[in-house]
This record gives C-alpha cells, sequence and structure tokens, in this order.
C-alpha cells in the first residue's frame, strides 16, 4: 500500500508512474510552456502592456512638473489641453491634478504618473461599457512615463482604486478623447 | 471542562495509538494541536462576524457600515482570517504532519506554548490597533501599505505575530531533525514532506515579514525618517504572498491526508507527488511577483522573468497535484474494489455523506476552477492590468482561500474532533450539509467578484461605489452583482456559523467518539503498485479543466486586445 502517512519502502524514485499520469505532465508542462511565452510575445508584439520607463522623483520635485505643466497647458471648459505629447497627472489625497485633460483620439501621448503622497490606483474606464477598463498603481517617489494612445473618443473616467484614506471614494477625474 | 478537553487514554510513556489511522500519538504533540485548532475556531468567529458586516456593507443598497466602521470591519475581517485562522490552522498542521506522522514527541513542548501565548497576545494586540485606529492613522487592511500611515502598535503586533510563528515551528523542525538524525535512511511520509515543504515557505515568508515590518515599525514610530513605497510594496510581498503560499501548501498536504484517511487515496506517484512540492519550495515564494505586475517600481523584465520562470514553476506543480490527488483516489479505490462501474464509478460510490471528504472534494475542485485559473489570468502581466485593484482581485483570492484552504481546513477540523478531540458531531445531519451549503454560497460570492472586477472595473476596498461625490459617473452598473454578492456571502457565513456550532457544539456537548475505521481505509487492496490501476476518470475530468482554463485564458486576451494602446 502506497499510504501518505507511511515511508514509501525500498527505492522509490524507480517505481513506475502511470501511462495517465506521464500524459496529463506532459500536457501541464506544455500549458506552462504556452503561458510563458504568450506574455513575452505580447510585449513585443501586443499593444496593451504596463510597461514605461520610470525615474526616482521627490514627491515636491514632481509636483512642481505637475504645476509648471499646468501652466503651459491651454485651459479649456472642459479642462486642460497639452502644449505637445507630455500628459501630468499627480495624485494626491484625494484629487487628481492634471484632470480632466482633454486629448485626441489616434495620438500617441506619453502618460506622466506619480504621486504627491501615497499611494493611490489609476483606474480608467471607458463610458459606462463593461470590460473596457484598465488600472495602473500610482507610487510617490517614482515617476512612471506610460505611452497611451486611445483608439475611440469619449469619456474615460479615473476613479482611484487603492485605498488612500478617508476621502478615498471620492477621488474622481476624467480624460475627454475627442 | 478545559482540562478533560486536553486530555486522552494515554499509556505510561505518554502514547496512545489512534484506533482509527493506527499513529502512535504522543500527549506533547496532542496537546498543542487542540490549543491552535481551538484558537484558529476562535478567529475564525471574528473573521465570520466581521465578514457579513463588510458583505452587507457592498451590497449597497444595505449598506450598513459607515466608510471608517467599514474600513475597520474590513482590516478585521482580513487578519482574523486570512492570517489568524490560517496560520493557527497551519501550526497544528505542522505538528499532525510532523510527530503525529512519525509516531515521535514533539521536542520542546515549551516552545509550543511560548510560541502560542506570544501569537495570541500579537493577534489580540493587532485587533487592538485597528479596532481603536483613529486619524491621523488609516485602517492597515491587509496590505498596510506605507507610507499611509497606521498605529504603531499594529506593526508592532506583525512583528510580535511573526516572532511568535516561527517560536512555535521550531519543535517541529526539530522533530524532522531528530527523525532523519535517527533514521537517515528512512523517506519521510508524503504528508510529513508536504509539512516540511509547508514550514520552509513559511519560514522564508515569516523573514519576508521582518524585513517587511521591522524597518515600518520604526518608520512609524520616527526612528527612520522615510520610507520607500516601491520597497514596501516588493518586500511587504514576501510575506503578503508567503503566506498564502503556506496557505496552499498545508492544503495540498490536507489533500493528500484526507482523500486517504476518508476515502482510501493512495500516493499515485511518490516521485511526482515529492517533485511537485520541490517545485514549490524553489519557486512559490518568486511568483509573489505577480503582485507588481502593474507597478512602475520594477521593470518589464523583472516583471516578466520573476512571473515567467518562477510562476510556471509553480503553476506547474499545482497542474501536478491537481492530477495526482484525484489519482491517487481514483486508483486506490479501484485497487479496494471500490471503483464502482466506469469512469467515474470510483467517484459516485466516494463517501459523500461525509463531511470530512466532501469538504476535501470540493476543496479541490473549486480551488482548481475559480481560484487556480484566475490565479494564473492575473500572473500574466498583461492582464494584470484588467483585474488589478478591482474585486476581481478578492474574487480570485476567495477562491484560493475560501473554498480552497477554508473548506479543507474545515473539512480537517470535522476530523481532529473526532480523533483527536475523541467527540462525536453534534448535529450530524447538519454536519453533513455544512460544505455543500458553504462552497456553493462562497463560489456565488466569489464569481460576483470577479464579474463585478472585470466587467464594470468595481473597485474592492471601497463601500459606495454606486455614488461618487462630484460627478456622474458610478459603478451603479454592477448592482445587482453586488446584490449577489451580499446575497452569497451572507449564506456563506450562515454556513460557517453552523460549522463553528457543529465543532463548538461537538466539544462541549458530544459524546464520546465510537472509533470506527472507515472502509475504505481498512480495506488494503493487497499488494499491486498503485501506478497499474487505471487513472482514467481523473485524465478526462483534467483534460476538461484544461479546456475551460484554455476558453478563459483565450477569452482574456481577446478583451484585452479590444483595450486601448498602452505601453506599447
Amino acid at each position: 500500500m502506497s499510504s501518505p502517512l507511511k515511508s514509501p519502502e525500498g527505492v522509490w524514485w524507480n517505481w513506475a508512474v502511470s501511462r495517465q499520469e506521464r500524459t496529463w505532465l506532459g500536457l501541464a508542462l506544455l500549458w506552462c510552456v504556452i503561458l510563458f511565452g504568450w506574455m513575452i510575445g505580447w510585449r513585443q508584439l501586443g499593444a496593451q502592456n504596463p510597461v514605461g520607463p520610470t525615474t526616482r522623483i521627490s514627491p515636491d520635485r514632481y509636483r512642481a512638473e505637475v504645476e509648471a505643466y499646468e501652466k503651459r497647458a491651454r485651459r479649456t471648459d472642459q479642462g486642460l489641453v497639452p502644449p505637445g505629447v507630455d500628459v501630468y497627472v499627480g495624485a494626491q489625497q484625494w484629487t487628481w491634478n492634471g484632470l480632466p485633460v482633454v486629448l485626441q483620439a489616434g495620438k500617441r501621448y506619453r502618460l506622466h504618473l506619480s504621486s504627491y503622497d501615497v499611494q493611490h490606483g489609476f483606474g480608467l474606464h471607458r463610458d459606462a461599457r463593461t470590460i473596457e477598463q484598465f488600472n495602473l498603481q500610482v507610487l510617490p517617489g517614482y515617476e512612471w512615463v506610460v505611452p497611451i494612445d486611445f483608439k475611440h473618443p469619449g469619456v474615460y473616467d479615473v476613479q482611484c482604486n487603492e485605498f488612500c484614506g478617508v476621502g478615498h471614494r471620492t477621488m474622481h477625474g476624467q480624460i475627454i478623447v475627442e | 471542562m478545559a482540562i478533560g478537553l486536553l486530555d486522552a487514554p494515554y499509556g505510561e510513556d505518554g502514547f496512545r495509538t489512534c484506533e482509527v489511522t493506527g499513529l502512535r500519538i504522543h500527549r506533547s504533540a496532542e496537546v498543542p494541536v487542540k490549543m491552535f485548532g481551538l484558537t484558529a475556531v476562535v478567529a475564525l468567529i471574528v473573521g465570520g462576524i466581521a465578514a457579513l458586516l463588510v458583505a452587507l456593507t457592498r451590497w449597497e443598497a444595505v449598506g450598513i457600515l459607515q466608510p471608517t466602521a467599514f474600513y475597520k470591519y474590513l482590516s478585521l475581517h482580513a487578519w482574523n482570517l486570512l492570517i489568524f485562522w490560517m496560520v493557527f490552522m497551519e501550526v497544528a498542521i505542522l505538528y499532525v504532519g510532523g510527530p503525529m506522522v512519525l509516531g515521535r514527541k514533539l521536542p520542546a513542548p515549551r516552545l509550543a506554548k511560548v510560541g502560542w501565548a506570544v501569537m495570541v497576545a500579537s493577534a489580540l494586540l493587532i485587533d487592538y490597533a485597528i479596532w481603536t485606529t483613529t486619524y491621523p492613522n488609516q485602517e492597515p487592511l491587509l496590505t498596510s501599505y506605507a507610507p499611509l500611515k497606521s498605529s504603531a502598535l499594529f506593526y508592532l503586533g506583525v512583528d510580535t505575530f511573526i516572532l511568535g510563528t516561527v517560536v512555535a515551528a521550531l519543535p517541529f523542525f526539530a522533530c524532522i531533525w531528530q527523525e532523519k538524525s535517527e533514521h537517515p535512511d528512512r523517506t519521510l511520509p508524503l504528508v510529513t514532506f508536504g509539512a516540511f515543504v509547508t514550514g520552509i515557505i513559511a519560514v522564508e515568508a515569516l523573514l519576508g515579514g521582518l524585513i517587511t515590518y521591522v524597518p515600518t515599525f520604526l518608520w512609524r514610530i520616527g526612528l527612520v525618517g522615510h520610507i520607500d513605497a516601491a520597497w514596501y510594496r516588493q518586500m511587504y510581498w514576501i510575506i503578503g504572498h508567503g503566506t498564502q503560499q503556506i496557505n496552499l501548501a498545508a492544503m495540498v498536504t490536507v489533500w493528500y491526508f484526507m482523500t486517504h484517511l476518508t476515502a482510501g487515496a493512495e500516493v499515485a506517484s511518490e516521485k511526482v507527488s515529492r517533485g511537485a512540492f520541490i517545485l514549490y519550495l524553489f519557486f512559490i515564494n518568486m511568483g509573489a511577483a505577480h503582485h507588481l505586475m502593474a507597478d512602475p517600481g520594477v521593470s518589464a523584465s523583472w516583471k516578466m522573468w520573476n512571473t515567467s520562470y518562477a510562476m510556471y514553476g509553480a503553476v506547474l506543480a499545482s497542474l501536478i497535484h491537481a492530477f495526482a490527488i484525484p489519482a491517487g483516489l481514483e486508483a486506490g479505490r479501484r485497487k479496494r474494489g471500490l471503483g464502482g462501474d466506469g469512469w467515474f464509478g470510483w467517484l459516485k460510490t466516494a463517501p459523500w455523506h461525509d463531511p470530512g471528504f466532501s469538504a476535501t472534494a470540493l476543496s479541490i475542485v473549486l480551488f482548481g476552477f475559480l481560484g487556480g485559473i484566475t490565479g494564473v489570468l492575473m500572473g500574466q502581466m498583461q492582464l494584470n492590468t484588467m483585474r488589478h485593484n478591482t474585486l476581481a482581485v478578492p474574487g480570485h483570492f476567495h477562491g484560493t482561500v475560501a473554498v480552497g484552504t477554508t473548506l479543507a481546513f474545515m473539512g480537517l477540523v470535522y476530523y481532529v474532533i473526532r480523533l483527536i478531540f475523541r467527540k462525536e458531531w453534534v448535529f450530524d445531519r447538519l454536519a453533513r450539509l455544512q460544505p455543500y451549503l458553504y462552497g456553493f454560497a462562497m463560489s456565488i460570492a466569489a464569481m460576483a467578484m470577479m464579474e463585478a472586477g472585470i466587467l464594470y472595473g468595481v473597485p474592492r476596498r471601497d463601500p459606495i461605489t454606486t455614488s461618487i461625490p462630484g460627478t456622474q459617473f458610478s459603478f451603479s452598473a454592477a448592482s445587482p452583482m453586488l446584490a449577489v454578492l451580499g446575497i452569497a456571502a451572507s449564506v456563506a457565513v450562515v454556513a460557517g456559523a453552523i460549522f463553528v456550532l457543529v465543532a463548538v457544539g461537538s466539544l462541549l456537548f458530544g459524546k464520546e467518539a465510537r472509533m470506527r475505521v472507515p472502509v475504505p481505509l481498512a480495506l488494503t487492496g493487497g499488494d499491486a503498485p498503485v501506478h497499474r490501476f487505471s487513472m482514467r476518470g481523473t485524465l478526462a475530468m483534467c483534460l476538461f479543466f484544461l479546456v475551460v482554463f484554455a476558453l478563459f485564458y483565450g477569452m482574456d486576451w481577446m478583451w484585452l486586445s479590444r483595450l486601448w494602446m498602452f505601453g506599447g
């Protein structure tokens, strides 16, 4: 009897493995290789990757960068229009500095993300559509530049989704894509 | 009463022989198993009450708690269930898997008691710190992400809890050491081996916890000036995910143990199952990198390197166990003449009325389909962005630690009551129903969270999402899903209460257990090697699982590909 409560006797390493179990081992290994390969491949060929250059920056300096950007940007009723392809968002308890912002569909921007105080979550949702949403972590001390290109015009809502203190649930902003 | 509960018919040498398992059990091991087991059930009660209030808040039509109270109860829910209920159970599992299975005394039993006392005091301190949190401190939730500040007492309690757990684990390691010194050529039984691997993973995780929480405590009391958010996250997840890996390895060990005890499972292949545990040992902690998939602090290469080689090493191990355990059950039952007819007769004739078996079997299936598949999806760097920080994350881990680990541990506790406390179950019928009710209700709750998260992007850790001040935007489209969550979670809490009722009722009022050896365990089925018996039913079920897995995988990538471009 091969009990999990008893020491196996003899050279158990040489005991045969059932054909069905060997079949499963092969399939499981193959599946893991597919999972592995697909993720690496999408990084090279796919258009959705949570990557981009990151630099260390003090929260004060980042705040100064965002304020300088806000001065350069054009103010409209709908929100800021960035002067170039750089779009700055500064997370702060409990507001998104730099939002709302007006962007153009089909144009590739560089989205700068960082925080002035604690950790925040950048959750972006297209209109009220299902599925069309994504989420990035925002950390103080790190400026993350994520290339972004909206295919479709619409209102994209930003809701903080990392607990950041009592006013967390009020932390909302918008990106308007024209 | 307390003395009575800790007593059992020991011989003069302090040993007794279990009439059911045939294991030689020493008093020094049995007493701490009872202490840790009982404490775990107390934590389950506290965490379960908090769970009900959390669920009735996220069901926003009910909305029972205001935000500040919500975060207190959410923190209590997380720490009492995910940490205290699990870790106290796991120390008990180490003492079962080590000294009890090996038929040895527990070395240095005083350390076990000291560890227990430190853990209990620390757990009380943590609960007190959460309960008394006032501004400018914030409730820690599970993660206490710096630089958001929590009470200094909280960080202190975490540090001492970790130390207490390490102390409590020492007698287990000493026991393994003694066994290997005396019998260097004797292989550890599989359950002991699994417990040993669990213990090593636990120590790694706990050391990571000290690396995280000692500096964080010093920062909170002002001795360290600055704490880096990315550093905190990377260190935190050594213990944050590490403790979940302890839950996983302990649960898998319990699966091997309980399928054998209740239904006659054998080890389909010692080599393969042990190899899978070794894969856990090497890879599972590195897999914690998948918590940083949507983070700026680490590079894309770092993310993919750590979650690819490491995580798929661990995923492979889980896929192996997913086959090996039902296969051991199938072949073991066929060998004993309990295989019934056809492909699945061995399953049809299994003891589904025994809560020890049904809890284990449901735990295996539900963990795989709900927790396992979603865990791999979230572990892919790109797919992670659709789930990160949404309700889909709690959905995933209620698929692992609630319907998986908690259900498996409930099944184990039923048997601890019978075999170690030596009491019959009271409310026998309720006990038979309980694993089904809990498994079903918690599965629905977990799926509701997954749907609310992935379809609507409903944030986790947010009590009111259907109206957001200052904007028309809200997550009110997800209201029906949140209602399903609230109702299903409430039913699951009722099922948890039934479990507590049966467990505590049996200890207080249960008759002395009549020790009956379960039929499958009484049969041996002869000496034929187990690998000669058919495992075709298991292979068919595993292939079905793989097809479902692949479908969800494909669907998630299709959804992702429809999103706007980001990152390039």
